[in-house]
Formats: C-alpha cells, structure tokens, sequence
C-alpha cells in the first residue's frame, strides 16, 4: 500500500518518505519537517489514531495536515480519527485521483 | 563531588514480596485489577507462568488500558505459546479496540506454529476485516503452504481489499506459481488503480513478466 | 539429520553435531535472548569446545547437563562470557554524550531538587568505556553536576569484562577519540604503553553482572533516569527485544531516558517509549 501511495504521491510531484509504523512516523517527524501525513490506521506498535494523537501534542506539529486511510467506512471511525487530530479520512481502496486531489489541496498546491 | 557510587540495589519491594510469597491465582487475578500498573504488569507476569492463568489474561486483556500492561501479557503470553493462548487471542481480531486488535495480530505473528491450524478458518471468516488481519498475520508468518492460502483468496474472495492485502503478502512470499493467480486477478478487479498497481508490483517482485 | 562422525582413532578435531548445535543455541538464546545463526557456528562451537575442556568434560552431553544444573550457575557466567564480544572505545556515538549533558540532564535537573540523586546505567558496560566517557562528558560538560548525587551504574553480562571495566586499564585505541587535555586530566600511564583512568572515577561507578531478559533480575533495578543500552538489542530476536524493552521500562522512573546504538530504532522494538530529540540525537523517553 505504501509503494502504491509513494507512486502516486511522487508522480503528482511531491517529495516522499515512509515509516512502517506510528513509531518509525514520529521519529521521522523529529528528523525533517514534512507539509503532509498519510497514514493507515492499522499499523504495528502504533497505530493511525495513535500517531495523530500523539503528533498534536506537539507544538511543532500541531497544524500539521494528517489524511488518514482505513479499511473501515463507519462514521464511528471517522469521528475517531477527526477526534484525534487527523484532518481527512480516505477508505480503501484509494483512487489515485482522490489521493492526489487531497494532498494538493491539503497542501495548497494546485496542479 | 558530583559522582556519587551507588551502593544499595532500590529494591521494587512490592513486587518482590508478592513474588517470593507464591500468590495464588485468586491472589493473582486481583492484583490484576490494581490501580497501579506496576502490580498488574507483575501479576500478569506470574499468571502467564501458570496454565490457569492464561484464559485470565486473555480475558482481562479486554479491559486493560495500559498500554505497559497489555504488553507484559502479550509478551508473557507470547512466551508460553500454546493452543490456549491462540485461542484467546484470536477473539480481538474481531475487537472494535484498534490498539488490542493489532496488538493481538503482532502476538500471533510471534507463534507461527500455533496459529497455522487457524489460518484457513481465518482466511475464510463471514467477516472481510477478519480476512484482512488473517491476511496481514500471513505476511510474516514463516508457513510453508502461505503462497497457496493466498492463491485461494486472490481466486475466491469477493472482497477488494482483503484480495489487495493478499497481493501485498504475495510480493513478500509469492512463489512463480503466484503469478497466474495474480493475473488473473487483474480481471476481476480492473477497474480499481490501487489493485492493478499492486498486482504489477508483486509479479515483478517474484521475477515474472506482467 | 546427524553427520557422519569420524571414529575416536581419526585425527580430527572434535566438533559439536548439528543436534548438538541447535540444542546448545536453543538453550542459551533462552537464558540470554542473544542468538546465534548458522554462520556462527564455528564461532560457538570453538568456545563450547574450549569450555569443555576446561570442566574436563568427555561429551557435549556432559557438559551440557554440567551447565543446566548447576545451582551456583558458575560455568553458565564462564560460557556466557566466552560467547560475548566486545569491542568498544571512549566517546563513542559521542552525540549522545553532547545530548546527555545539554539536554537530558538539564531537563531532568528541572524537575529535581538540589541534592537529589540522578541516576545513569550503562548496560551492557563492556570493559567501562562507555560508563568512564559519562562520567567525564558530565564532570567535564554540565554545570549543574555539583548540585545532584549522580550515580553511575555499569553492567554487563560477562562478568570477567567487568574487572577489567574495574580495573580502569585501556591501550592507545580505545583513548584515541579523546582530546589530550582530557586524557592528561583523568589517565595516568601504567605499564605497557597504556593508560590507567583515575582511582576516584574507578571508585565512583557502581558495576554489576545483570541479564537484561531475567525479569526477576532486573527487578533489582529502579528509579533510573538515564539508560544506555547501545548495540546489545541488535544480536536479540523479537521476543527478547520485547521483554528487554519491558524490563528496562520497569527499572525506568517516569520520564527517564533510554539511548539506543546509532543504527538501532525503537520502532521495530516498542511502543512503549515516545521518541524524542535532542540535539543530534534521538532518545526514547518512558511516559
């Protein structure tokens, strides 16, 4: 799911790093400064509400925009994850056109 | 001078002397339910080395909301591997819980060989989330017949993101034999981008010719 | 599958079986968590060979029942340390060190009183440079070190690493990343072309034999603010790695720190830490 994001994401022109887990994405986060997060929910150590939660503790990553992707299309989950910081909820399967519409508007990049 | 030598051991008193009493399960099970983590980290450290204590730890793995507490379990739980433990765990992946859920996923990818007997019984769950986490289970799972559980899903599963989750397996532990599956696959899910560049993926992944 | 063996009348070496092996591994992965693959097989089995030949023991069989069950678990510390490599030197990753003093310190010093004890563990330790380099990053770099009881703790789990830890005593190598001004302050020429490092820091650094996976063990340890664990977790599986993250995160006190080797992650290991960073540096810190 990651190579396919990083495909799409880098095809529409942006600049791509990738964390396998919340732990790993936080880490990242210390290390470099990044305009947009798209992370899974279900992921080992830490998962997608998880990592949102904890990034927005942070002052440095608070505005930060956080795109979150699931499997699960209830509105509970939705409101879980906008709950928990996250700015967008996509459900799997992704169209790439949606994925890319998303991040340029997320990140105020027009094509 | 700022460097002081330290001399005595602090010493976790309490959970020492819970330990060196030999508390029974009943004992056990209520320190489970202190308000200090630390007692319940303990407690279930003990209840894993008994074979009673097990279904209390799977049970009570519901309600814990330490993060520090549910790993020691896990952990614990982990170290002991048997049936018993598989079978109390495998109930979470069906929990509403996302944390205890792939909690419970990283467990059973810890005990290979108990698990694999579940597997095809998971594979084909009513439930497509089910399917998804037995799928993501397979993914490091070392299971000798794991190419042809994932052949079947990717040939009979209705569902687009259980047959993605096994395409993604698939390019970790594919075979050459994985790759006429996979094509035709692309037939029945073509019209979806994510799957076609998937399945490109895991064929060139095993070495084959899309 | 067992190998052919050569009679007791060849003139071959003796050598364990792949049995023999595997068992041996098993065995010693369970007490330790560290584990041996395939390609390290003339390694180990070199040092068992060895070791059973100093019990005078005829057959693995033998020495193997010896070590099992054996109370004082004095061969069990002989094995271990001859199956442990380790090769260190003074300021190594010295990042960290700069992130010890200029950041973790400081931000444990804010939440302590004057006179209030702040305690640092190196572990593994191996022959002390890494203890040794704390003590002299924190004499030489925080200038609050006068105003806490600081206590350095240094373990490991080869015990024979220990008293040279102890003894203070290192060559050119292992004191070629420190500054001459530092080395004239803290080392005194012994014999040998080598250096000894002062009494009073010999004296002030608590060292012990400690297994990181023994649970019961490591209880022992609390209250610690600072660890370094650095390049011990990579020789581990998952599981020992879990239950090392899970002891250490006992012996931690809210807020303490814990250092991994420049290569090493917390993501591939635990949740339980919050990654942070400090300066070049990235820590895991207990919640």
């Amino acid at each position: 799911m990651r190579m396919y994001f990083r495909d799409v994401l880098e095809k529409a022109g942006f600049i791509v790093e990738e964390a396998a887990n919340g732990v790993e994405g936080l880490e990242k986060m210390l290390a470099g400064r990044f305009d947009l997060i798209v992370v899974d929910i279900n992921m080992p150590k830490m998962n997608g509400y998880e990592f949102v939660s904890q990034l927005r503790k942070d002052p440095s990553s608070l505005s930060i925009p956080v795109m979150t992707v699931s499997t699960e299309d209830q509105e509970r989950d939705k409101v879980r994850a906008y709950e928990a910081g996250a700015n967008f909820y996509m459900v799997k399967p992704v169209r790439p056109d949606e994925l890319e519409q998303a991040a340029r508007l997320f990140t105020g990049r027009s094509s | 001078m700022a460097l002081v030598k330290a001399t005595n051991k602090s010493a976790n008193a309490q959970a020492r002397a819970v330990q060196q009493s030999r508390p029974s399960l009943s004992d056990l099970a209520v320190l489970l339910r202190s308000n200090e983590p630390a007692l319940r980290r303990q407690a279930a450290r003990d209840l894993a080395l008994m074979s009673e204590g097990v279904p209390v730890l799977c049970e009570h793995l519901e309600h814990e909301p330490a993060v520090s507490v549910r790993s020691v379990i896990m952990t614990s739980l982990i170290q002991s591997r048997s049936r018993a433990v598989v079978e109390g765990l495998i109930r979470y992946l069906r929990s509403e819980n996302t944390a205890l859920r792939n909690e419970a996923i990283e467990a059973l990818q810890d005990m290979p060989a108990e698990i694999a007997p579940y597997m095809e019984r998971l594979l084909s769950d009513p439930e497509s989330d089910v399917r998804i986490f037995a799928v993501n289970i397979l993914s490091v799972l070392p299971a000798a017949r794991a190419p042809e559980w994932l052949h079947k899903v990717i040939l009979e599963d209705p569902h687009v993101n259980v047959c993605a989750a096994a395409v993604d397996c698939l390019a970790e532990v594919g075979t050459p034999d994985s790759i006429a599956a996979l094509k035709q696959l692309r037939l029945r899910f073509g019209d979806h981008p994510f799957m076609i560049f998937a399945i490109d993926a895991a064929i060139k992944r095993i070495g084959g010719s899309q | 599958m067992k190998a052919a063996r050569p009679t007791a009348l060849s003139q071959e070496a003796p050598s364990l079986t792949l049995q023999e092996f595997a068992k041996f591994c098993e065995f010693f992965y369970r007490k330790t968590g560290i584990i041996f693959s395939e390609n390290k097989r003339y390694f180990v089995e070199r040092r068992v060979l060895e070791r059973m030949e100093s019990s005078q023991c005829s057959s693995f069989r033998e020495y193997f029942a010896m070590v099992r069950f054996e109370t004082a678990g004095h061969e069990m510390q002989r094995l271990v340390n001859a199956m442990t490599v380790n090769e260190t030197y003074f300021f190594r990753e010295d990042y960290q060190f700069d992130a010890l003093v200029s950041g973790m310190l400081p931000d444990l010093a804010e939440k302590k009183r004057p006179g209030d004890t702040i305690r640092i563990w190196s572990l593994p330790c191996s022959t002390g440079e890494e203890p040794y380099s704390i003590a002299i990053y924190i004499l030489e770099g925080w200038d609050r070190a006068d105003d806490f009881n600081i206590e350095i703790r240094a373990s490991d789990i080869d015990s024979r690493v220990l008293g040279e830890a102890h003894e203070g005593i290192y060559g050119e190598r292992a004191l070629s990343r420190i500054p001459p001004e530092i080395r004239k302050r803290y080392f005194s020429p012994v014999a040998g072309n080598s250096f000894q490092i002062l009494e009073e820091l010999r004296e002030s650094i608590d060292f012990s034999t400690v297994n990181v996976v023994d649970a019961a063990h490591m209880q022992n340890y609390s209250s610690i603010d600072i660890l370094f664990c650095r390049n011990l977790l990579i020789y581990f599986d998952d599981l020992a790695r879990r239950q090392a993250m899970e002891t250490m995160y006992e012996c931690l006190a809210p807020g303490g720190f814990i250092c991994l080797g420049h290569s090493e992650s917390m993501s591939r290991m635990s949740s339980l830490y919050r990654p942070r960073r400090i300066g070049d540096a990235i820590v895991y810190q207990k919640p």
